[in-house]
């Protein structure tokens, strides 16, 4: 380090400050590598989920059993089945993930976008004060918590009266899932909305613009990458939500558009495939897990890496 | 406002709906008792507990250190080393990638890499040991012409059964050791009773029997309680390193130019002021991790499989146990409508421990605010 020569010509006990300073250094470099290994677990992770899934899904898509084309054209799926003849279609799971995921958004994005809009631009300090803590509350229920409101309260109490639900329906997961959802775009769109500069604001209001215009013209179209981007977010949060739709969805895997009927997803499938205790390794089933999971891999994966091009890309930064 | 109303209605509803359907149920006997196959009476959630706290501690062990650690690396050192930075700016990448990977593909990792470790050491299967063990004894364990159990060494732990044809050193079962007699199949079984106590005929057979301390360490893991809190480890290391890497950023600048002026080195400018000064932030966002990998089901679901109770309880790290999420999981799809009541007795259970490490995050960050304060 450039201070070795201070010290040398300063103290006086420079020769046992040197070897201070010496020790101090190599221990700097024993830090520094204690660091970089700890960098490289998160490293590996990625690595290992990537190569993981290529791996173990090569042995689903090399099997002699499969052609990979009815996998990408197949609608029916039938693997978790012990019987029957073997279909391997991956549309009734993904049909089943995206109905879901819709329902949640529909739910999550204007309840949550509206929520953040009011919190940002239009609460008083105690509102806020009040509605934060319960938004985070709500974000730390265990998705779990929220499966089994699904099942208990919002099947039977919600959905029943109103038509014919089924008792594990993809409405009562979606409605979970976009609870789940909602203080998760609220938190992050909030955020970039309160990242617009109070200039901007200003500068509005001095043209003689109401609150309203100011929200809608000017904060709404700064921000908007930033809320984009948690919107993303919180999609593939949805389409990665595991628990709830286990619970509440269902485990038949239908191809349709209806949220009334018991409609699995593929994080559904997935652990229902590790619960029935007979995957080994080496299996056609044990594989499917692998090869379900690339998939829904791969979607999350595009979606995050979307979000991250967008916020990077069309962010406006304001000095 | 409307919205924000519903938002409450919908925590409210939430919230009493669990209350009303669990309160009843919670008593002293639902903690302190386990499991019950077709007895919701005389279920309960403690092992379950138990097996959430170990799991978290695991997790916690590995997370925060490793999370702390990369978020250093990050915030605090900017190599001018090539391939230094070109490390530096992947991690950073790849740290916002991981934050959206589906917690069950974590699972799924977990399972492959800390249990079956890609099937490297061969197939894993039941009633045999792991490749890699330690911490464990290996007995044959024979009953004597006596009726009487006795217990000696296993020369190859690989094999299940062990024919008897010379003699060995045993144990009784209250500890004292004695020399098995071994007679020939022709002969009657002798009269003395001491003697027929450590007597076998040749050729019986002892089946094995193991004995885990519990310290008991085997590689891989196997479905216990540290791959699975490994994996929630993995699960949360990405939120742990952003709130890390917030917390440091909001140290200012100057703190760290003043301790440089002092002829202090980087580490010891991070040691010495950065991580004191972040403390509370880090601790926040430590304790907001752990409380997400508290309440997280589907990982550990993958790892250990749906267990609801162990006979044994929780011995070793590499044993499996229930925990609070999976045994809610595992009730409220039980066909026994009884155990769905139990289900939100647990849910209870589950909210209180998070609302504590919650209370326990909110009263560090406003105690070191307060002393912060200039």
């Amino acid at each position: 380090m450039s201070n070795q020569p201070l010290t040398d010509s300063i103290n006086p006990t420079a020769n046992l400050r040197l070897r201070s300073v010496k020790s101090a250094h190599r221990w700097q470099v024993v830090v520094l590598i204690g660091l970089i290994l700890c960098s490289m677990v998160t490293l590996a992770t990625t690595f290992g989920i990537v190569f993981m899934l290529i791996y173990e899904s090569s042995g689903f898509f090399l099997s002699d059993e499969i052609e990979l084309s009815r996998f990408v054209t197949d609608t029916r799926w039938s693997l978790g089945q012990s019987k029957g003849e073997k279909f391997y279609g991956i549309w009734p799971l993904l049909s089943g993930t995206f109905r879901i995921t819709g329902i949640a958004m529909l739910i999550a994005i204007p309840m949550g976008l509206i929520a953040a809009i009011y919190l940002s631009e239009f609460a008083s300090q105690r509102t806020r004060a009040f509605l934060k803590p319960v938004l985070e509350i709500l974000a730390g229920i265990p998705t779990v918590v929220l499966g089994f409101f699904a099942v208990t309260f919002i099947t039977p109490y919600l959905l029943s009266p109103v038509g014919e639900f089924q008792v594990f329906n993809g409405a009562a997961a979606g409605i979970a899932v976009g609870i789940l959802c909602l203080p998760l775009v609220a938190s992050l769109a909030e955020d970039a909305l309160q990242s617009v500069p109070r200039a901007l604001r200003e500068g509005a209001y001095g043209l003689g613009s109401t609150r309203f215009e100011v929200t809608v013209k000017v904060v709404l179209p700064a921000a908007l990458s930033g809320i984009i981007s948690s919107v993303l977010l919180s999609l593939s949060r949805a389409i990665g939500e595991t628990m709830v739709v286990v619970l509440a969805a269902g485990s038949t895997p239908t191809f349709s558009l209806d949220p009334r009927t018991s409609s699995q997803t593929m994080t559904g499938f997935i652990v229902e495939t590790f619960k029935s205790e007979s995957v080994v390794p080496g299996t056609l089933s044990y594989y499917s897990i692998y090869a379900v999971a690339a998939v829904l891999f791969l979607i999350t994966f595009t979606i995050t890496v979307a979000g991250q091009i967008i916020r990077a890309r069309y962010r406006e930064v304001y000095e | 406002m409307l919205i924000l109303n519903l938002v409450v209605v919908i925590l409210l509803t939430l919230l009493t709906s669990i209350a009303f359907q669990g309160g009843s149920w919670l008593s002293w006997d639902f903690l302190t008792s386990n499991h019950a196959e077709d007895n919701p009476e005389a279920s309960g959630v403690y092992q379950a507990i138990i097996g959430t706290f170990v799991t978290c501690l695991v997790c916690g062990l590995f997370a925060i250190p490793v999370g702390i650690g990369t978020a250093v690396f990050l915030e605090e050192y900017k190599p001018s080393n090539f391939w230094l930075r070109q490390f530096h700016g992947l991690v950073q990448l790849n740290i916002n990638n991981l934050a959206g990977v589906p917690s069950i593909v974590y699972g799924i990792l977990g399972l492959t890499v800390f249990v079956y470790m890609f099937g490297v050491f061969g197939k894993i299967e039941v009633n045999q040991p792991a490749p890699i063990e330690m911490g464990a004894t290996y007995e044959y364990q024979i009953k004597t012409l006596g009726k009487e159990w006795v217990r000696f060494k296993a020369v190859d732990r690989n094999v299940n059964f062990f024919e008897v044809t010379e003699p060995v050193e045993i144990t009784f079962g209250d500890g004292t050791t004695a020399m098995l007699n071994v007679i020939p199949k022709s002969e009657s079984i002798p009269t003395d009773k001491e003697l027929k106590l450590r007597s076998v005929f040749s050729g019986a057979k002892g089946s094995i029997f193991r004995s885990y301390s519990w310290y008991y360490f085997q590689f891989p893991f196997g479905k216990g309680v540290l791959a699975a809190g490994l994996t929630l480890a993995l699960v949360i290391l990405p939120i742990i390193i952003i709130a890390t890497q917030e917390a440091l950023r909001g140290v200012p600048d100057s703190l760290r130019q003043a301790t440089f002026g002092l002829g202090a080195n980087r580490w010891q400018v991070v040691k010495g002021v950065v991580l004191p000064s972040a403390t509370p932030g880090i601790m926040t966002g430590a304790i907001l991790a752990m409380s997400r990998a508290v309440g997280e089901a589907a990982p550990v679901l993958a790892v250990m499989g749906g267990v609801l109770g162990t006979t044994k309880g929780l011995t070793s790290l590499m044993d499996k146990s229930p925990i609070l999420p999976i045994t809610i999981y595992q009730w409220a799809s039980d066909d026994n409508n009884q155990f769905e009541n139990l289900s939100a007795a647990a849910i209870i259970v589950l909210l209180v421990f998070l609302l504590m490490m919650n209370a326990v995050a909110i009263f560090i960050r406003y105690r070191f605010e307060k002393r912060n304060r200039p």
